[in-house]
């Protein structure tokens, strides 16, 4: 039964009942809004976009931007290290914090309880940016595609829900395996892990979501440029009114008809057309992986 | 204890045996800690450099030891009052309008009779937690710039003479952002205040109706008190980051010509850290922040244990 079923319903109930129905429809008019005027500014010719009032539908529909932009060599290869670093970070977190969980979480290691101390110590101090900036630059990290995921391979969080869930399972089965002779790295692999797949699903979606969303550790990290992402690019067209005017050079050296075509393009619609392309996989992805999110958070919520 | 009583001998030999037993675990557990001391402990030994005359390329020498000069010169610099201000005003707004947004959204949500409907709103509500911030700061570029969406219908309606490239105007910086973090963050913000309200008994709302409570009634009485220690838990652990907020919208959407109003504690240890090379000056502030916010959580930890008997730890 539900609850509001319980009380007697009151005239001020019913007029309460259609206000906040009304008031979800508008708020989910803002969450969708913004994106979607994004995707008509997208598929609107530039030129024509400049007189602005484009709100609900493209008035002079192209793909022009989309094929524009997909043809400088600038996005193909932020598109290589935004794919890059979201399989190459989340396959490395996964098996090593999964991996790390399962030391914290075989119950006879001497180390076991120290090892998760050590690593939720990780979640509440740290030396800070310009630290771990001075000492990447001592180890060589800057300037390396290993600057995005090496540092990432142990996540004290996600050996939080990834031991939490351990925790929860019987060691009767990896202990049979150990009397066997089983190596430890052969029970993680062949016993443990494949009971853990939900919470792999989790940390999964987390993890690659968030490598594919950053930019900061770009801008920072990897300053020279040569390991942009998609994000980094987005960020550029934004802010670098130049790197716009960069990357309609590229193509100016192409035919005419790539001229012809760059000319009907503006910031405008260029910047939209590029935020889709960093948005876009995350619409469509997102719906269906929201659970393993809310599960993930709940579970860290309890243990933190 | 027996291993007390037992001859050395046999402890050696019990603690060999369960070395032998645990040997691989200690083999792997060297990488993980080969991990942490080099990107965990190194850096938090960096804050040292606070203390120092830091100069890229020359050893760190005791006779460049110069004690809290560098914390001091923070204090001396043009710029220090409005950091400080910036970022109380900032972490103020989130910890204000940007927490109890979505305690109300959540207790709307819990009102809502059609399951599917909810579902579906809530779905919707996450999306803009998905996206990165660099998508959010495009789009609000984009949205309020003086040819974007929101001058155009402003001036459209009557409200304004002529259209404001808002970004472009410092005063506007701090509705912007925290109207954007809010917009960002509220669908997901609810999640866990959600599924404490699943977590409330039944049986109370049952027990307050027959005791003759309304809806309203039961919200105030009933599920308010019951989601009042994660509200609690949340707002400590909110404390904690409120030197933190904000740097990613700062630094996409600050202009030089704002930067009174934007200038927030980790964008100035990014500016004078990387960009001026002042390293040993930026840790110093860095620390600052850091300790600040330990000895917040602290103090707010013992407060609300105080006055509600509840605590993070």
């Amino acid at each position: 039964m539900v609850r509001q079923d319980l009380v007697k319903k009151t005239a001020s109930g019913k007029v309460f009942d259609v206000f906040n129905v009304v008031l979800m429809i508008i708020l989910s008019f803002f969450f969708i809004y913004p994106f979607w005027q994004q995707l008509v500014m997208s598929l609107n010719d530039g030129i024509d976009a400049q007189r602005g009032n484009l709100y609900f539908w493209p008035r002079v529909f192209t793909l022009n931007n989309y094929d524009y932009i997909f043809k400088t060599k600038g996005m193909l290869d932020a598109l290589f290290w935004s794919l890059a670093r979201v399989i190459v970070g989340t396959v490395t977190q996964l098996v090593c914090t999964g991996f790390l969980a399962y030391l914290t979480s075989v119950k006879f290691f001497t180390l076991h309880a120290w090892l998760r101390k050590m690593f939720v110590l990780t979640m509440y101090i740290g030396g800070g940016m310009i630290p771990v900036y001075l000492w990447f630059q001592q180890l060589g990290l800057l300037e390396s595609f290993t600057v995005y995921w090496l540092p990432g391979v142990l996540s004290a969080y996600g050996m939080m829900i990834i031991g939490a869930y351990m925790d929860g399972l019987s060691d009767s089965i990896a202990e049979s395996a150990r009397i066997d002779g089983a190596r430890e790295v052969t029970i993680y692999f062949r016993v443990v892990a494949p009971m853990c797949k939900p919470v792999f699903a989790a940390l999964a979606v987390m993890t690659a979501v968030g490598h594919w969303n950053s930019w900061f550790d770009v801008m920072l990290y990897n300053a020279s440029g040569s390991y942009d992402t998609l994000q980094m690019l987005l960020r550029d067209i934004l802010i670098e009114s130049n790197k716009l005017a960069e990357l309609m050079k590229d193509s100016t050296a192409g035919s005419d008809a790539v001229k012809g075509q760059a000319a009907r393009i503006t910031t405008q619609t260029m910047r939209a057309a590029t935020t889709m392309v960093v948005t876009v996989p995350i619409v469509c992805v997102y719906p269906f992986f929201q659970k393993y999110f809310v599960k993930g958070i709940s579970i860290g919520a309890v243990k933190g | 204890m027996k291993g007390k009583s037992a001859s050395g001998g046999n402890v050696l030999s019990r603690r060999f045996n369960r070395f032998n037993k645990e040997k691989e675990l200690w083999f792997w557990s060297i990488f993980a800690i080969a991990w942490w001391v080099v990107f965990f402990l190194v850096p938090l030994y960096g804050v040292t450099y606070s203390f120092f005359n830091y100069v890229p390329g020359r050893p760190l020498t005791w006779d460049r030891f110069v004690w809290f000069d560098n914390f001091a010169a923070f204090f001396q610099m043009r710029e220090a009052p409005l950091v400080i201000r910036n970022t109380l005003v900032i972490g103020g707004l989130n910890m204000t309008i940007g927490f109890i947004a979505p305690i109300i959204l959540a207790l709307l949500f819990d009102e809502l009779k059609s399951m599917k409907f909810k579902k579906v709103v809530q779905t919707v509500s996450y999306l803009p937690y998905f996206v990165s911030w660099v998508v959010v700061a495009s789009i609000l570029n984009s949205f309020l710039s003086s040819e974007g969406v929101i001058s155009e219908v402003l001036v459209s309606l009557g409200l304004m003479d002529k259209p404001v490239s808002f970004l472009t105007v410092g005063p506007y910086f701090w509705p912007v952002l925290i109207t954007a973090s809010i917009w960002k963050g509220i669908g997901w913000s609810t999640i866990l205040y959600m599924s404490a309200i699943a977590g409330i008994d039944q049986e109370l709302y049952e027990a307050g109706a027959v005791d003759g409570l309304g809806r309203w009634g039961m919200v105030k009485y009933i599920t308010i008190p019951s989601i009042l220690p994660t509200i609690v838990l949340l707002f400590i652990m909110g404390i904690g980051n409120i030197l933190n907020t904000g740097y990613e919208v700062n630094l996409l959407l600050g202009q030089p010509t704002t930067r009174d109003y934007w200038e927030v504690i980790d964008t100035y240890v990014y500016r004078y850290g990387i960009q001026l090379g002042r390293q040993s000056f930026a840790i110093a502030v860095g620390l600052m922040k850091s300790v600040i916010g330990l000895i917040m959580v602290f103090v707010t930890n013992s407060v609300a244990k105080k006055i509600a008997g509840l605590r993070l730890f």
